[in-house]
Formats: C-alpha cells, sequence, structure tokens
C-alpha cells in the first residue's frame, strides 16, 4: 500500500487540501499540517488529445477525491474500465500524483490490512462488492 | 445608466492589428453614440502583452484613437475582461466622476500558433493543476463528464447547443462562423478532452467590442450587473455541476435590477464550451434546474423559441476574442432591444447577458432593460 499523503487543514473550517497550501482557500488563517490515506473515488475524469507541450498524447487526467472531502488532480496510465465513483489508490512518485484502478482483490486485501475487528473488516469488504456492483450497473450517458 | 452606442468588429481571423480592430469598435460605438469626446476610456485585454507584446493598452489606444486627453485604464478578469471593464466605467459613472465613458475590449490571437493560444490563455489556470497538464478544454472536459454523470445530461443535448448557436451565427454578418453545421458533424467531429468533441469548443477568434455608457436618458439602461467569484483551483470546489460564480452574479445582478429571471427574453450567454451554456442558463435560473438539455432539443433557445439564447452565434460561432466578448454580447443584445438586429430580430424588452472568467472563477451577469 502507498503511503499517506502530505496536506493541510484549516484550523477555522477544518478544510482538507492537498498539495499542502499554507493558507487556506476559504479563511485568511495559516493552514496546519495533515496527512490522508491514499485512498479515493473518481470524481470525474478525461483523456486530452492535444495536451500541452512536454506532455504526451493521450494523457489522461482524474480528479479524485480522498477521504475527509480533499480533492486532488492525478495522472494514470488509462482510463478504460474507470467510471465516476470508482475506487482508487493515489500514488505520489516525486511529488507527481497518480490514480490506479483496484479491482475487488486489491480491495478486498486493502480493507483486510485495515485495524479492526474481524466482523467490521468483513463488513467493509461485503460495502466494497455492493458498491463496486453499484458503480458497474448500467447508465445510459456512462 | 445608459447605453448611448455600441459597435464593434466581425470577429474571425483579421488582418488587422489588436490596436485597429479596438479602433475600429470603438469608433464605430462613439459615432453611434454620437458623443466624440467621452469623458474616460476603460479598456479590457486579457493578455496584449503575451499576444502582441503590447502594453499600457488604456493609454495606448486612448491616444491611438485621439482621446489622449482621456484617463484610461485597464481592467481584466480572464475571458470575462470585456464586461470587468463595463463595471468599472458604471462604478465611475455612479460615483459621479465621469458622465461618460467609452469602454472597449479586444483581443488578437490568429497570428500564432494554436499550441501557443493556449498555452498563454492556459495562464489563467491554477499553476498546480496546469502543471498536470490541464487546460481549458481539459478542466471543461472533466466538468462535462461530471454534468452527464450527475445530472444526466446527454451528448446530443450539448451537441444541439453548437448546432443551434451555428445556425444563428449564419444569420449574423458580424459572426466568426456563418455556416450551419449539422448534428452528425458535431457529434462525430474529433475528441479533444472526453467526453468534449472539437465542434463543442468555441474557435481561437480576433476582434474587438465597444460600448458608450452614459448618465443621459436613452434607448437601453443597464438595469443590473453582478459579479460572483469561485476558487481558481478546480480540486477546491465541491460541486462541479454548477458554476457558484454565475449564481453569486446573477444573485446580485437581479438583486441590484429589482427584478427577477421570469421578466428575462433573450440572452447571450458564455458558450466557450457547449455544455457551459446548458449549465448557465440554469445557474442564471433562467431554466429550471435539470431542463436546459430538454429546452434545447425542444428549440426553446432558438430564434422564433421562448427564450432565444445567443442570437449572435455565442462564442461557438460568433467567436471569441478573449476580452472583446463580454461586450460583444451587450452589443448583440442592445442591438435586439433597440431593433437593430437585421435577419436574426427577436422581440424582447429584457435582456440577461453571462460571462465566464477563467474556468468559472470571475462570472458576471449583466441585465439590459428598453424604454420601448
Amino acid at each position: 500500500m502507498a503511503d499517506r499523503l502530505r496536506a493541510s487543514r484549516c484550523p477555522r473550517c477544518r478544510r482538507l487540501v492537498v498539495p499542502p497550501a499554507s493558507i487556506c482557500p476559504d479563511h485568511p488563517v495559516r493552514m496546519e499540517e495533515a496527512s490522508l490515506p491514499p485512498l479515493g473515488e473518481v470524481v470525474s475524469f478525461t483523456t486530452l488529445h492535444s495536451p500541452p507541450e512536454g506532455f504526451r498524447a493521450p494523457l489522461h487526467l482524474a480528479l479524485v477525491e480522498l477521504e475527509g472531502g480533499a480533492r486532488l488532480f492525478c495522472h494514470g496510465a488509462a482510463t478504460e474500465g474507470v467510471k465516476i465513483g470508482s475506487r482508487v489508490s493515489v500514488e505520489a512518485v516525486d511529488s507527481v500524483f497518480y490514480f490506479s484502478h483496484m479491482g475487488f482483490t486489491d480491495r478486498a486485501r486493502l480493507f483486510w490490512r485495515r485495524a479492526g475487528a474481524r466482523g467490521e473488516r468483513v463488513a467493509a469488504i461485503g460495502k466494497s462488492v455492493v458498491k463496486g456492483m453499484w458503480n458497474r450497473r448500467p447508465r445510459g450517458e456512462d | 445608466m445608459w447605453i448611448a452606442g455600441v459597435g464593434m468588429t466581425r470577429f474571425g481571423r483579421r488582418d488587422e492589428n489588436l490596436q485597429d480592430l479596438m479602433a475600429e469598435a470603438a469608433l464605430a460605438a462613439m459615432n453611434d453614440a454620437g458623443i466624440e469626446r467621452p469623458d474616460a476610456v476603460v479598456v479590457a485585454a486579457m493578455n496584449p502583452e503575451e499576444f502582441t507584446g503590447e502594453g499600457n493598452y488604456g493609454s495606448l489606444i486612448a491616444t491611438r484613437l485621439g482621446l489622449s486627453y482621456a484617463p484610461a485604464l485597464r481592467v481584466e478578469t480572464a475571458t470575462s475582461s470585456g464586461v470587468a471593464a463595463i463595471y468599472a466605467a458604471y462604478a465611475a459613472i455612479a460615483a459621479g466622476f465621469h458622465r461618460s465613458i467609452l469602454v472597449v475590449g479586444g483581443e488578437k490571437m490568429t497570428h500564432l500558433p494554436t499550441p501557443r493560444v493556449s498555452e498563454i490563455i492556459g495562464r489563467s489556470i491554477d499553476p498546480h493543476e496546469k502543471s498536470y497538464g490541464a487546460t481549458m478544454p481539459a478542466l471543461a472536459g472533466l466538468i462535462t463528464r461530471a454534468v452527464m454523470h450527475r445530472r444526466g445530461l446527454t451528448l446530443r443535448e450539448i451537441s444541439q447547443v453548437a448546432v443551434k448557436n451555428h445556425a444563428h451565427g449564419a444569420r449574423n454578418p458580424f459572426a466568426h462562423f456563418q455556416e450551419p453545421v449539422t448534428l452528425d458533424t458535431v457529434m462525430e467531429s474529433r475528441l479533444v478532452a472526453d467526453p468534449l468533441r472539437l465542434y463543442h469548443c468555441c474557435p481561437i477568434s480576433d476582434g474587438g467590442a465597444a460600448l458608450v455608457l452614459t448618465t443621459d436618458r436613452r434607448g437601453v439602461r443597464v438595469a443590473g450587473i453582478g459579479q460572483g467569484a469561485d476558487t481558481i483551483a478546480v480540486r477546491y470546489r465541491t460541486d462541479l455541476t454548477a458554476f457558484r460564480a454565475t449564481q453569486a452574479a446573477a444573485e446580485a445582478a437581479y438583486r441590484m435590477a429589482g427584478f427577477g429571471a421570469a421578466r428575462v427574453e433573450i440572452a447571450e450567454i458564455h458558450d466557450a464550451f457547449a455544455p457551459f451554456e446548458l449549465i448557465s442558463l440554469e445557474d442564471t435560473g433562467l431554466v429550471p434546474p435539470g431542463k436546459a438539455g430538454r429546452a434545447t432539443l425542444d428549440g426553446e433557445t432558438a430564434i422564433g423559441g421562448r427564450l432565444p439564447v445567443n442570437t449572435s452565434g455565442g462564442l461557438k460561432a460568433r467567436g471569441h476574442p478573449l476580452a472583446a466578448t463580454g461586450i460583444a454580447q451587450v452589443v448583440e443584445l442592445y442591438w435586439q432591444l433597440t431593433g437593430r438586429a437585421d435577419g436574426r430580430q427577436v422581440e424582447a424588452r429584457v435582456a440577461l447577458a453571462q460571462s465566464i472568467g477563467g474556468l468559472a472563477t470571475n462570472n458576471w451577469v449583466t441585465l439590459l432593460e428598453s424604454r420601448r
């Protein structure tokens, strides 16, 4: 499992942002250091067919929401199989974020590693399966 | 506050330089207004330093126009700079500093290669997001996918916006594109930023637009003008399916005017990307939430419909010379309200213009009302 991601939290509104910022976007106060688990849900994604200079086509970009609400931009190797709401893991390599799509076994392994009672872990895996089916159901325009 | 006169150049690929384009629009507006010596000049240009290598644009244009006596300033709010200039002029007149002000905006871009133009426009994106290769179309692509997913907008509804606006542009001699396009052409054009296709995106255009604001009673009144803001970083927003900046701008403009969306009979909307027209129609309250796609397919927003939108052709067909655009929207509505929109005239007394700056970081809504 990848390392936790560096973030910052607003002492006023508790908002989290990634990468860490010195001042909260909503309040003129210094943010505090925080870190977040590198797991999230795809908010949206796109593939750029004529990316700007310095990038190769096709360029896959995703906006991912981490637990706690912080959103970040990520690169990815591909967007096949990715949907809005897909669970992904995020890894920072040289301060650049990359997402990878997790299959069922990856997710099960991930939940199994989490702390907590055996029953809770099994429940988490169950929820993940249901969510996966939910995300895979046909939706007109996807 | 009244509009004394308006003018604009044809938008498109123009051989003239930016000074010439602004001068053409400004002289047309002053001539239309019957005002030869306005008290002051407000100039809008998003990035003339990089597009043309020229700066100090307030003084440059004032001197170019023979108005070197006039105090001149330049304002900028990215792609909505034109309306920011109208706002600055309105505020200066309302404060009693001046009685008449020339507002002129323009951009010259087509002389540069497209990647260079995209790079310059991309400077209005949050630097961290830009470092991931995010461009305006990329961010618009993310928003389009989210809107389709969460609000059920279809690709057909989005594409119909482009079809409608091209049909309108074909009736506007000032438009960049004056040819209609079919739904198939739009839906089969090449992918730019999945799911956005080439024909969902506005072109790169040159052009200028101008108007004169005055305290003297004339035919069309600026009833309201409102500005709204959002974070420059798209990742700081919690909702991708609406623009908070438009909603706040509309609320401020309606409050100032003392009336609401129900009185608006015609609108110019910032369709830099086709889905933005649908999002913006709902953000301004002109169409109930979730209904903009259907209304477009049903022809409600076409000339002859309940609420004609972008009779000029919008950014898609009239073109988008950045800082000229917000002023050109008001020029079109002024022509409509005064019965001068030959070939595309609609019956209306109250009009709304909505302009988006950057990726909806700094938006404007303007309300116009005619005395007729």
